[in-house]
């Protein structure tokens, strides 16, 4: 094959590639901003400081977590690899029409208004702003063993965030409130830098 | 992107080549797959109700979550998009170099194209690298310990078996051979900045991955995917997997193949998504079960 050709082809198929790769790319899901709702993350209590609140696993059941975002983290509850429920605390100020079922809440849990939500689903509402729910997942669970997981929680802890919380996401290191002290490094992690760790 | 999520999802193919490659794969993991398309029939499971105004919620919830680019649901899967594209053109060249080889004014085509073990090799540290910052774009870091991130990746790949199974036959038994995960160190470390460089989703990606320049780059791939073969190691032995029940499980739902394991996975990787495919669903479960809890 002559020269030219060979040196045509090679270019041809390098565009190719650029074109293909390169070009037709989307960027602007990489833009910064865009948060839930429009509201800033320093109004929304981060997701580290929900996880050791969560409920300690009984006997021969584990509690993995599986998300944990601004305002959000959830977990699992498993026994023996079977998953039984996904047990979640959020912060409604970005869902804050997720608070107007409870008021026609009739049964409470430690005084918290307590609300069913279909067959599966329980959730407690806590300090006005935490949204604490369990939902049975598979088999399911009977609305006895939601309510004693709810209970689980650590909800005057929980309750306690609310205060000072909002406007500490970033402020290192906190005014008061010494729960949240030793949390306070993890406050804003940097998500794509840390698998490397 | 400006579609959401649970509309990706209820766009996926319900009948292709992908969709019959990941039924053929999914015979070699217990517990199969269902090729779930249906966001309400996901809603519905996650939170155990028919009850259309709960749907209506959480899925409202979900399209608000979804669009709202900080919270990572849409990245991640732009993420995928960037590797499915990066899959199809390098597939394409190895598929087109196979397929001129015998036509004679266009061999020379097959020796443009580069040595494709270590290509490939980088091409699976690549996928293995994009799904590990996908994983922080959906789940963030979950824990408040390394151990709790241990757990929660090993969870969230063991929910996604089929789109592990699918990973480690196409882009590492398939093309590597049976040793693949052994050998993969090895090709790595031969493997220069230059191999990156040639995939389109390298580019990408770059600005994502920690580290300054090709060799950081590199390194943090490495690093990544040593994590990663710890657990595809325990996977493989566990399900025995190996290339050779890879193409069976393949001839059950796509027909016979009379070439080599190589050439299969270069036409894989040029006609089919599985990998974008599985990811919408794997983040679409995520988010839904996020919506779900904060309704």
């Amino acid at each position: 094959m002559p020269r030219p050709l060979r040196w045509v082809l090679g270019l041809g198929l390098a565009g190719l590639l650029l074109v293909g790769g390169l070009l037709l790319l989307p960027f602007s899901d990489w833009l910064p901003g865009g948060t839930v709702g429009d509201i800033s993350k320093q109004e929304v209590v981060n997701g580290t400081a929900f996880n050791r609140l969560f409920p300690a696993p009984g006997a021969g059941e584990e509690v993995v977590f599986s998300q944990e975002k601004r305002g959000f983290s959830e977990a699992k509850l498993k026994r023996g690899g079977e998953l039984l429920a996904l047990l979640a605390i959020s912060d409604t100020t970005t869902a804050p029409e997720a608070r107007a079922k409870f008021q026609s809440s009739g049964q409470q849990i430690k005084g918290w208004p307590l609300v069913e939500q279909g067959p599966q689903a329980s959730a407690l509402l806590v300090a006005d702003r935490f949204q604490v729910k369990v939902i049975g997942q598979g088999s399911g669970l009977d609305p006895d063993r939601r309510h004693a997981l709810l209970g689980a929680f650590d909800l005057p802890r929980l309750a306690a965030l609310e205060p000072s919380a909002g406007a500490m996401g970033k402020q290192l290191p906190p005014a008061s409130g010494e729960p949240l002290q030793q949390l306070a490094p993890n406050a804003e992690p940097q998500p794509a830098l840390q698998p490397a760790a | 992107m400006s579609r959401t999520v649970l509309e990706r999802l209820e766009r996926l193919p319900r009948r292709d080549l992908t969709v019959l490659a990941l039924k053929g794969i999914s015979t070699l993991v217990p517990g199969g797959w269902s090729n779930p398309t249906s966001a309400d029939q996901l809603i519905r499971e996650v939170i155990g109700s028919n009850d259309p105004e709960l749907i209506r919620q959480v899925r409202a919830r979900a399209d608000q979550l979804s669009g709202a680019r900080a919270e990572g649901y849409g990245r991640a899967l732009s993420l995928y998009d960037a590797v499915n594209r990066s899959q199809h053109a390098t597939g394409g060249l190895r598929f087109l170099a196979n397929v001129t080889a015998g036509l004679p004014l266009l061999k020379r085509i097959s020796s443009i194209t580069p040595p494709s073990d270590t290509l490939q090799a980088v091409d699976l540290s690549l996928k293995v690298g994009a799904e590990l910052l996908a994983f922080t774009q959906v789940n963030g870091l979950p824990g408040d310990s390394f151990g709790d991130f241990g757990a929660a990746l090993a969870d969230y790949a063991g929910e996604a078996r089929v789109r592990m199974a699918a990973l480690i036959c196409f882009d590492g038994l398939l093309p590597l051979g049976d040793q693949a995960l052994q050998r993969l160190d090895g090709l790595l470390g031969a493997a220069g900045s230059g191999e990156l460089r040639k995939l389109p989703a390298y580019g990408r990606m770059a600005a994502l991955i920690p580290g300054r320049g090709d060799e950081a780059h590199m390194g943090f791939l490495r690093k990544g995917v040593d994590q990663w073969l710890g657990w595809a190691g325990g996977f493989v032995g566990q399900l025995g997997l190996s290339g050779q029940r890879a193409v069976h499980a393949l001839e059950g739902s796509i027909g016979p193949w009379q070439g080599r394991m190589d050439q299969l996975a270069a036409f894989l990787d040029a006609f089919t998504d599985t990998y974008a495919h599985t990811g919408v669903q794997a983040v679409a479960r995520r988010l839904v079960e996020r919506a779900a809890a904060e309704i």
